[in-house]
C-alpha cells in the first residue's frame, strides 16, 4: 500500500483537502475485510477492493459500497449529507 | 464537502507483492466484507500524508466519517 510520502506527493498534485491515509501493514484493510488475496505464477498478491464506507458520529457503519459502485463517491456523499441533516434536526 | 458535514478519509492503495508466498494461501481468495450496516466500525490508527496519526475513534461524537478506499487512485480512474 502507498507510503505516507507517496500519498503526500499525490495529495499535493491534486490538492486534496482531507487526510490521505496509508495502511502499510494492511491491518485496517484486513479488519474491514477489504483485502483480496490471490496467487499467480507462484507469487502472492494482495489488492484492496474499492470501497466507500460511511461511519456516523457514534462509530456505527451507516453505508457500505464495494467494487464498481464504489468508484463514484456521490452516493456515499449523499448518505453523509442525509445523516448530517437528520443529526442537525434532532 | 464541508468539513462540518463529514471528514473524508482516503486510503490510496497499490497492489502489493507480498513476501508471504511461503505461508499457506488460498488461491483466488475473494475478499468478503466482514462488516455490515449497523455494525460498529473497527477502530484503526493510520498515518496521513502529513505524517500525522489519524485514529477513527478521534472522530467519535464529533463528525461523521466517509472512508474511501481507492486502488490505483493516482490513475484518476
Amino acid at each position: 500500500m502507498d507510503s505516507p510520502a507517496a500519498n503526500a506527493a499525490f495529495a499535493k498534485q491534486i490538492n486534496i483537502k482531507f487526510p490521505l491515509l496509508s495502511d502499510m501493514n494492511h491491518k485496517m484493510l484486513s479488519s474491514y475485510g477489504i483485502l483480496k488475496n490471490y496467487e499467480k505464477g507462484g507469487d502472492s498478491y494482495q489488492w484492496a477492493m474499492r470501497a466507500n464506507i460511511v461511519i456516523d458520529k457514534d462509530g456505527i457503519i451507516r453505508h457500505i459500497e464495494t467494487g464498481d459502485s464504489a468508484v463514484d463517491p456521490n452516493t456515499a456523499a449523499a448518505v453523509c449529507l442525509d445523516l448530517h441533516k437528520k443529526q442537525a434536526g434532532k | 464537502m464541508k468539513r462540518l458535514l463529514a471528514s473524508a478519509l482516503l486510503l490510496a492503495s497499490l497492489p502489493a507483492i507480498t513476501s508471504i508466498s511461503a505461508q499457506p494461501q488460498k488461491k483466488d481468495e475473494i475478499a468478503k466484507l466482514t462488516l455490515k450496516v449497523g455494525d460498529p466500525a473497527p477502530d484503526f490508527t493510520l498515518l496521513s500524508d502529513e505524517w500525522k496519526t489519524v485514529k477513527l475513534s478521534d472522530y467519535r461524537g464529533k463528525q461523521n466519517v466517509l472512508l474511501a478506499v481507492y486502488v490505483l487512485a493516482f490513475t484518476g480512474g
